[in-house]
């Protein structure tokens, strides 16, 4: 019997509209209610004399075996206090979306035995020396996993990628001073909308050259305008596009997300781009938010080991931007005006419904709310120290845990990634979608180029100075 | 083709499948890079009657209250497909 069938044979029953049991029925907002607690946690200990450091522990830097064992053997208390934290909140958020707690747990189990190998192997000093970036190595282990050794599907209840990255990125917000944002976000926003609306057409106008029908050429545009698999499938459903057209622009949006991974960095790297330009351009050019903060990550490392000028930060900081609040935030817009285009300009279809603006609203990818609310809060909360008390108690006490905790977040996605990516499984996209929406790419590629490290190349090079 | 008549949106269909874990196993690799929880699909899902992928309150001719229609024949159109 197929999964399919299964799935039917459970008996199925009409949902009410969501309303307000989005906020315990969507990842977003499990995201939301996780970032903040662990934000809201971490200031009541600062408050009171004390850190959560001792929970957000992780591997330390190690040259020798010994170095490592003996970090292991003290701390191995802290890992395993960590560990039932986390099962513990991901358990509640997950059985609350309704997953099954019982496939959860052994599948974190294994998730974070490989988070820690995976950051005890980047925290190696030489794993610069080898290319050995965490990001990169966790994609890899991943991919061989699944698509090489195999692992049993229901291990994927907890490789949860959208969940983790939202969750990460909550988080982030937290280590992001408020007036940063306003202070980058205006050039973030025209960078992102200038590229989004250019590859958009670009892909579509390709696509419909090719002959490919008017929804499924959107479908791919907003996949690689917007952000991805998501933006892929929140334009199918807003234009009515067939059922096979999500699956063809999930292909493609993967095949190219995780090539950019393994090549925008090095590419970076090779022209020596400043850590915050490469991280603008990797904000433009990535499709999907999880693939993107892989390689804006692993940038970030480079820049860390010395190899381009400017911080770690700096790129994660210029990618998030550019992705996050330049892009993400208006799929919302973009599902609504082609809902408009869809029922009034191309053939109809036998289905349809009158669009509605509140389409903005449903499509809003909530979790940025958490975004800008974590960074609000500890941005609140600094306002009356000075630069060296902000760096000598609050940064130890209160960001740097919260950053250790994000790094985690980031890890278990970037596994997660891998594990989840069975090439086999993909559906046949076809050459003249994979033609259209590379036509795209390339176009998104150059003038994302052109924009981070040309035009706006002062602003993202001095980012956060 | 025929314009959509007032009648009950897709949401309350028979013919409607928009739950999050069903379209993450209809939808190969999905849930690589993206998830059928998130806020930016709403509740949109698939209709077994026309093949398409459409939001909630969407409607057409052809809506069917629960209870009214039999599932058979779309499950077995749908996993052969």
């Amino acid at each position: 019997m197929s999964n399919i069938e299964q799935t039917l044979d459970h008996g199925h029953v009409a949902a009410p509209p969501l309303r307000w049991r989005e906020l315990w029925l969507k990842e977003d907002w499990w995201a939301i209610w996780l970032g903040l607690g662990i934000v809201v946690v971490a200031y009541a200990f600062f408050a009171n004399g004390s850190s959560i450091k001792w929970l957000a522990v992780t591997p330390a830097r190690w040259t020798t075996f010994s170095q490592l064992t003996a970090h292991f053997a003290g701390n191995y208390d802290r890992y395993l206090a960590q560990f039932i934290v986390w099962l513990a909140v991901f358990s509640v958020a997950l059985t609350a979306l309704g997953h099954k707690a019982r496939e959860f747990i052994p599948s974190f189990i294994v998730l974070y035995v490989l988070s820690v190998i995976i950051f005890t192997i980047g925290q190696w000093d030489k794993a610069v020396i080898y290319n050995l970036e965490p990001p990169l190595v966790a994609l890899a282990v991943g991919l061989v996993l699944s698509n090489l050794v195999g692992l049993p599907r229901w291990l994927d209840a907890g490789f949860r990628v959208e969940f983790y990255v939202k969750t990460g990125i909550v988080l982030l917000g937290a280590t992001l001073p408020f007036t940063l944002i306003i202070w980058a976000g205006p050039v973030a926003i025209l960078q992102a909308s200038i590229v989004s609306i250019v590859t958009f057409l670009v892909i579509y106008w390709v696509g419909l050259k090719l002959g490919l029908d008017k929804r499924l050429a959107a479908t791919l545009g907003a996949g690689g305008a917007v952000c991805g698999v998501s933006a892929a499938i929140a334009i199918s459903g807003a234009v009515g596009g067939k059922k096979e057209d999500a699956p063809i622009a999930i292909t493609v949006v993967i095949i190219w997300a995780i090539a950019m991974i393994f090549v925008l960095p090095f590419v970076a790297q090779y022209l020596h781009l400043p850590a915050g330009v490469g991280g603008a351009w990797i904000g433009t050019s990535e499709f999907a938010d999880a693939a993107g903060f892989a390689a804006a990550q692993t940038y970030g490392n480079i820049a860390a080991g010395g190899a381009v000028p400017g911080t770690s930060d700096q790129a994660v900081i210029a990618y998030t931007l550019i992705k996050v609040v330049g892009r993400d935030v208006w799929i919302g817009i973009w599902a609504f005006v082609l809902a408009i285009i869809a029922t009034t300009r191309w053939e109809r279809t036998e289905t349809g419904g009158k669009p509605d603006a509140g389409e903005i609203w449903w499509r809003f990818p909530k979790f940025v709310i958490g975004f800008l609310i974590a960074s609000l809060i500890i941005t609140l909360v600094v306002t009356n120290y000075s630069l060296a008390d902000y760096n000598k108690s609050v940064v130890p006490a209160l960001v740097a845990p919260i950053k250790d905790l994000r790094a985690w977040a980031f890890t278990f996605c970037f596994l997660s990634i891998g594990l989840t990516t069975r090439f086999r499984d993909l559906a046949g996209a076809g050459k003249k979608p994979f033609a259209a929406f590379s036509a795209g790419a390339i176009v998104n590629v150059i003038l994302g180029f052109i924009l981070s490290a040309i035009v706006f190349a002062a602003h993202w090079e001095n980012l956060g100075h | 083709m025929t314009e959509p008549k007032q009648q009950g949106q897709c949401r309350t269909c028979v013919h409607f499948r928009n739950d999050a874990k069903y379209l993450e196993t209809v939808f190969s690799g999905l849930t690589s890079l993206s998830s059928g929880y998130g806020s930016v699909r709403a509740d949109d899902g698939i209709c077994l009657r026309h093949g398409r992928y459409l939001s909630a309150r969407a409607s057409c001719p052809q809506f069917a209250a629960h209870g009214t229609t039999p599932l058979q024949d779309e499950t077995r159109a749908d996993s052969t497909a």
